[in-house]
Order: structure tokens, then C-alpha cells, then sequence
């Protein structure tokens, strides 16, 4: 049994990690004008930079522990739904879950306006063997397998448009990793059908190596 | 052509040379255009030699010895005068690119300054596969209140303070990967110190940023509680037997 100046130190120290000055900073922040779609421009500046923790210096993408994806360049469309998708969990992902669901309306507009305005060159570091049939698929699809171009909706430079998103300079283990796992992660609630089902057919037709040629592609894509 | 004779080299340098093998080249070379390419065979195979010739066990035995007098005989760390870290089941990465670091004093420490940079490439190699292979259970010592919060910090960053979840980059179990560190098993008084000063000890060279940039703002967005938190939650994590760390 722990003796009582020890437990209410306990108890003080959790409370303060609760209740940190930036927590209550934010409060402060919430009020009408705020709620009402102003957010100011040191809030959206600090919240990029906790986005830039993860996502990269530009949002060019980082080899975590996962691969972290490119965010810089995407359509602002594209950005606000997956947001969306994680915080309604049709897409898995706890830690996005975690950072999607304080994400007020004014302040998403102002991340992905950041985001899409953004413009490093890519990450790169992918094996270039296969870029050429890499290149095909994206351009001509694989008929044979009912596979369609994916620049027929990526864009012929892979820039994305409205809900189609980027994928020029997206890394190459993102892309591989979530073509291969599009069904385990998305789409994950079949009372909500979303527009991730568009890619199901075509994640599950392509093939590990096709997968991995056209991932490679579309990362050295500036 | 004869060869060198012991008119025209002495008792002991001969003896000296045909110690090594591009000695013995030398010794016989004969001719003075035999002799000068011989020298500059000895020379050569001198260098590359030496590189090798420290990857012989004894040499590498001996160096993780001297690791170890510091960092704890299974590198589990120790609470020395300042607490010295837990490098069993480190990534290799990390440590390589940590000791270019001090070397380069872009992280400063005197004392691991002067160890770094007498080692050599194939040292580090060995001897950052022999850290990475062990796997001794955590020092401990944290205080265990501070471990469900740290957890919670850990596992799902604080969005509305602009904390990052520590696992998205340093995996669920702390373990790391490539340059990111292993943290699980680290000294809850050396986290304690590395994230209370980042700034002061890391990226000391701002002409040549390197990776400690990404870790500043989220050291700098923690406050103490924080701090001691995540430290105390990281202490506790060990990994399971044979596989100290994931392989990425």
C-alpha cells in the first residue's frame, strides 16, 4: 500500500500531464471565433510542424517504423478524406485515428492547402530494375488481367486530381504495402461503401512483382 | 639479380620484414626496381592488412570488452556517474551513425569522442552486430506510476498538444528501426537527459544538419511530467527471448 504523500503526488503528476499549458493554451483558442472556421495562423503553423514530425521536413515522406507517405503535393480533396476515413475508422490506422479526430473543419482546410503547396524532389531509395514495365503498367494497364491504366485516373504524371491522389514521389514501400494490403485496410466498413472500393479490383488483380514495378515508377516521379 | 643480402639490409630489420608477408616479396625482390616496388607493395599491403587484421576475434573480444566496462557486461547499460546507455539490441544504423556523430562532434561527449574515433569501419561493423544481438532484460528502476500515462504518450502521441505517437516511428514495442533507435530497455535517467536536452547535445553542427532535426521539435513539445512518462514507460519494455531486435 502506497503511503498517501505518495499517492496524491501520483495523482498530481497524471493530472498535470493532463492538463499541460499548451491543453489549456487550446481552450483558450476554442472560442466562437474559432469554432466558427478562423484558425490562427501560429496554431495551423505548429500543428503542420507536429504533422512534419512524422511526415518529413516537407511532408516528403520517412521510413519509420512504416513507411510514413508523402503528403506534400496531394490534392486537398484526397487528404480531407482519408482524414475522414480514419477518424470513422473505414481506414485502420490507430495513430491517424489519434491524429485525425482533433482536427477541427478550419484546420484541416489549412493543413492540406499546406500540404498540396508543398514541392520536394522524392524520397527515392528504390530498387530501379523494373521501372520500364513499371512505366507500361501505369501508362497502357494490364488488359489481359482487366487492370486498368492507372493514369487514366492518377493523371499521365501520377499528380492525382481531387480524389484520386498523388503518387508521383509516393514511397515505394507505402505503395507496395498498401497495394497489397488494400482490402485489410480500407474500405473498412461495409455498411459504408467508400471510394477506396475503386481500387479493390485492381489492388487484388495486380500481381507482387507488377505491384512492385509500379511502385518503383511512380516514386522517382517528380 | 641476387637478393637482399644482409650486407645491404641489417640482422634486425630483416627480421622485422619477414614478419609479413609483402616482407618476405621485399626481401626477395632483388633488383633496386624490385626493391622500390617491393617497398611500395609492403606499404600497401601494410595498409589493407591492417584493416583486416583487426576483425581477428581477439582484436573485436577485446574492443566489446572495453564497451562493456562502461555500458554493463550484456550493454544493458549502467548508472555510472552519468548514466550510460543500453546498447544491447540497438540498431546497428543508430550506433554507426552515433558514433559519426561524436567523431564529427555533432553530438558532444568527450568521452565517447575519444572512443569513437579510433575505431574503424570494420570494428563498428563487428561491433554493432554483437550489441544488436543481445538481449539482458531492463535495468528498471522507474518510478511504476508514471508508466500507464507514459504508455498512452508512447502508443497515441497527444494530438492536441502536438505530440507525435512515439511508436509511428519507433514501432509498437520501442524496438526501432534502420536509423531510428531501440528504446525499449533504455535507462529511465538517460531518457530523462536526452529529451531534457536535446538541443544542448545533439545537432551541434548547424552547418551540417543531420538526423537529430527530427527529433528536436517533438523533445522541445513534451513538458517534464511528459518526459518522465514516456522514459519510465520505455525503461519497463523488454522484447521476447531470440529476437531482440525486428529486423525491418
Amino acid at each position: 500500500m502506497t503511503p498517501k504523500r505518495q499517492r496524491r503526488w501520483a495523482f498530481r503528476s497524471s493530472a498535470g500531464a493532463a492538463i499541460g499549458p499548451a491543453a489549456v493554451l487550446a481552450l483558450f483558442l476554442a472560442s466562437p471565433a474559432a469554432a466558427q472556421g478562423n484558425v490562427s495562423k501560429a496554431e495551423a503553423d505548429a500543428k503542420l510542424r507536429y504533422c512534419e514530425v512524422c511526415h518529413g521536413v516537407s511532408a516528403q515522406g520517412f521510413h519509420g517504423y512504416y513507411p510514413i507517405p508523402r503528403l506534400a503535393g496531394q490534392p486537398t480533396e484526397y487528404l480531407k478524406n482519408q482524414l475522414q476515413a480514419f477518424v470513422e475508422r473505414r481506414r485502420t490506422s490507430n495513430i491517424m485515428f489519434n491524429v485525425g479526430h482533433v482536427l477541427s473543419p478550419a484546420m484541416i482546410d489549412a493543413l492540406t492547402t499546406d500540404f498540396n503547396q508543398l514541392d520536394p524532389k522524392p524520397l527515392g531509395g528504390a530498387p530501379k530494375g523494373n521501372i520500364d514495365e513499371g512505366k507500361k503498367i501505369f501508362e497502357e494497364g494490364v488488359p489481359q488481367a482487366n487492370v486498368p491504366a492507372c493514369a487514366s485516373c492518377h493523371g499521365p504524371a501520377a499528380k492525382g486530381n481531387g480524389p484520386f491522389p498523388r503518387l508521383a514521389g509516393q514511397l515505394y514501400d507505402y505503395v507496395t504495402n498498401k497495394l497489397t494490403n488494400w482490402e485489410k485496410e480500407r474500405g473498412q466498413n461495409p455498411a459504408q461503401p467508400d471510394i477506396s472500393a475503386v481500387m479493390q479490383p485492381i489492388a487484388h488483380s495486380l500481381t507482387q512483382p507488377q505491384i512492385k514495378a509500379v511502385a518503383a515508377y511512380v516514386s522517382y516521379l517528380e | 639479380m641476387c637478393s637482399l643480402n644482409s650486407r645491404q639490409i641489417g640482422r634486425t630489420t630483416r627480421r622485422a620484414l619477414l614478419a609479413f608477408p609483402a616482407g618476405r616479396v621485399l626481401i626477395n625482390a632483388g633488383s633496386r626496381v624490385g626493391f622500390a616496388a617491393g617497398i611500395l607493395a609492403f606499404v600497401l599491403a601494410g595498409a589493407v592488412s591492417a584493416q583486416h587484421r583487426i576483425t581477428g576475434s581477439g582484436d573485436v573480444q577485446a574492443k566489446i570488452s572495453y564497451c562493456k566496462d562502461c555500458h554493463g557486461v550484456s550493454a544493458q547499460g549502467f548508472n555510472g556517474y552519468y548514466p550510460i546507455p543500453r546498447l544491447a539490441g540497438q540498431q546497428p544504423e543508430y550506433i554507426e551513425n552515433q558514433l559519426r556523430a561524436f567523431i564529427e562532434h555533432r553530438r558532444t561527449n568527450n568521452i565517447m569522442f575519444n572512443v569513437a574515433h579510433s575505431l574503424s569501419p570494420a570494428m563498428i561493423n563487428a561491433l554493432t552486430a554483437h550489441f544488436a544481438s543481445l538481449n539482458p532484460p531492463p535495468i528498471g528502476g522507474a518510478p511504476r506510476q508514471l508508466v500507464a500515462t507514459g504508455r498512452k504518450i508512447f502508443e497515441d502521441g497527444m494530438p492536441e498538444v502536438n505530440i507525435a505517437a512515439c511508436a509511428a516511428c519507433h514501432g509498437p514495442e520501442a524496438t526501432g528501426s534502420g536509423q531510428i533507435p531501440r528504446l525499449a530497455g533504455q535507462l529511465y535517467p538517460y531518457m530523462l537527459k536526452t529529451l531534457n536536452n536535446w538541443d544542448k547535445e545533439r545537432g551541434r553542427n548547424p552547418t551540417v544538419p543531420d538526423a537529430a532535426a527530427i527529433m528536436s521539435p517533438v523533445a522541445h513539445s513534451l513538458n517534464r511530467s511528459q518526459i518522465e512518462a514516456v522514459a519510465a514507460f520505455v525503461s519497463t519494455l523488454r522484447s521476447p527471448r531470440g529476437t531482440p531486435n525486428t529486423v525491418q
